[in-house]
């Protein structure tokens, strides 16, 4: 159970032992992606193992940040008191120009203008001195 | 039907539920015993042939093991038990795996239980705050993506592969709610039109208030016992597990390999195979139906309509009485309850209930076979649990 106190502050990602290295990489201003070595699969959710063939030759490499809007909602009503403040914004799903597809909110504009298909960059967002997000803004 | 099947080996003999909808000053502990107290009168036996307890877990309850804490408050020593977890789908699991167990010797009377207090034993923000919990720590929570995000999603996706209109999704929530107007103790009961839904208001798109779920407090309760067991007990009624499905197809919203088909698709066809059944020969169904569009994708995946058309099966009334299959016809999580983990529980209540005729003026004429899917997490979770007279043996 949450306290009331937890609601109030929006969740930081705590990086664990796959995603140390994304995490990094974000804050150094690039998406890490995880190619395959063995059988080319390109991931975006981090993991030590390859999620197609189980290799572990896995290869780290900043994806390009272009990508495009597969589905998207406009949140009204926040998912808690943190993001009250925040609203209305647009979650998105991405397929990143390199296959994956990804979640993330868009910044830069208004919302409401967000549409399928729309070329959409990726921004990245310093939060905190440990933690960057990767937003999208239209292309 | 695969070497090792549960069909007919099992029955409901018993079902429960508390009162539901805003229930103060009672515990999610309470509301489920309150509901397992109903479920043994309704089987006519004492607690202490119970010896098998499953349960999901309580958004408002501080127990770890649910199933544990509710046996100590309920006074049995079970040798068999588990709290499962699968979000929303753990329902229709609960009887799956129960059945199983029954079959595979683990226990002979198994209580299927849940209760939960979402609307008075939370504030509305930890309400929700909680639902958010659910969603991945590093990659979704920071965003603040709601659960009720990932199912927008899939939905406006589906608006914009198939045509599905906002009209067509509300008109679920105004079909549900004339269900509800007629189930005793629904907690929302006035009608309402397809333009209240569109005008109440939009919390996330194509989401609007009235497309999503209730905010509950209930408890419900089931006794399973094998077929055998059932004719010693003297059961009047029972009700046979004829089949079960599963499918988790994806942890994140992001891996789902479709927005669009899900995996209700492959929980049903191994629910229909087992059961000998098939789509057509069902009479009613319960359906997981946190929004309005769920539904309309449910409709589709379960074999009751082709992969587009749920929209206009549901406009031209087939979802309803006289139309292929009358669903939710208690209201649903829209309109009758929705108390978190345990709101597929009166889904499973309502199709029992309409198998043994006792559903009154919303009986669905001479039902014999049911079909109850659950699901949750944003499509990660589906299950399929098909129910029949002994006709249907």
């Amino acid at each position: 159970m949450i306290s009331s106190e937890d609601a109030m502050k929006k969740p930081q990602p705590a990086p664990d032992a796959d995603s140390a290295a994304f995490w990094r990489g974000l804050r150094e201003g690039v998406l890490l992606l995880q190619h395959c070595a063995d059988c080319g699969h390109v991931q975006y959710y981090q993991q030590a193992m390859c999620r197609d063939c189980g290799g572990e030759n896995l290869a780290h490499r900043p994806a390009s940040g272009r990508g495009k809007v597969h589905s998207f909602s406009v949140v009204h009503r926040a998912p808690g008191p943190a993001f009250k403040a925040d609203l209305p914004y647009a979650v998105l799903l991405i397929d990143l120009a390199e296959g994956p597809r990804m979640i993330s909110t868009y910044t830069g504009g208004n919302p409401e203008e967000v549409t399928f298909d729309m070329d959409v960059v990726l921004v990245c967002e310093k939060i905190s001195d440990d933690v960057t997000l990767p937003r999208f803004r239209r292309a | 039907m695969t070497a090792n099947s549960l069909r007919g080996k099992v029955a409901i003999i018993g079902i429960g539920m508390s009162p539901v909808g805003k229930v103060a000053g009672r515990s999610p502990l309470w509301l489920a015993a309150d509901a397992a107290m109903k479920a043994l009168a309704d089987a006519g036996i004492g607690k202490r042939v119970v010896d098998g307890v499953l349960s999901c877990h309580a958004f408002a309850s501080p127990f770890h093991r649910f199933s544990v804490a509710f046996s100590e408050y309920f006074g049995i020593q079970p040798t068999f038990s588990n709290t499962l977890q699968v979000s929303g789908a753990t329902a229709a699991t609960m009887f799956n795996i129960g059945a199983a167990a029954i079959c595979g010797g683990l226990a002979e009377v198994v209580l299927v239980v849940g209760g939960d207090s979402l609307l008075t034993g939370l504030t509305p923000d930890l309400a929700l705050r909680s639902m958010t919990e659910s969603r991945d720590q590093q990659y979704e929570m920071p965003f603040g993506i709601p659960v009720a995000n990932t199912f927008a999603m899939t939905a406006h996706r589906h608006m914009k592969e198939f045509g599905t209109t906002a009209e067509q999704l509300a008109e679920v929530a105004v079909i549900q709610r004339r269900h509800a107007a007629r189930t005793p103790g629904a907690q929302q009961t006035t009608p309402i039109t397809v333009d209240d839904v569109l005008n109440s208001g939009m919390v996330t798109t194509p989401y609007h208030k009235l497309d999503c779920s209730l905010i509950s407090d209930g408890g419900a309760a089931f006794v399973l016992t094998s077929a055998e067991q059932a004719r010693e007990l003297g059961a009047q009624n029972p009700i046979y597990i004829l089949g079960g499905g599963e499918c988790y197809s994806h942890e994140h919203i992001f891996l789902m390999p479709s927005l669009t088909s899900t995996g209700a698709v492959e929980s049903s066809r191994n629910a229909y195979r087992m059961a000998g059944y098939g789509p057509n020969d069902i009479d009613v169904a319960g359906i997981y139906d946190c929004f309005t569009g769920t539904v309309i994708m449910m409709l589709e995946d379960l074999g009751f309509c082709p992969k587009g058309e749920g929209g206009r099966f549901v406009a031209d009334g087939h979802m309803t009485y006289g139309g292929q299959i009358p669903s939710n016809t208690h209201g649903g999580l829209l309109s009758f309850a929705h108390s978190g983990m345990p709101g597929s529980l009166f889904h499973f209540h309502e199709v029992v209930a309409q198998l043994r005729g006792q559903c009154g003026e919303r009986q669905v004429a001479g039902a014999q076979l049911g079909l109850v899917h659950s699901l949750g997490a944003g499509f990660a979770t589906n299950a399929t649990t098909i129910l029949g007279t002994e006709h249907t043996l």
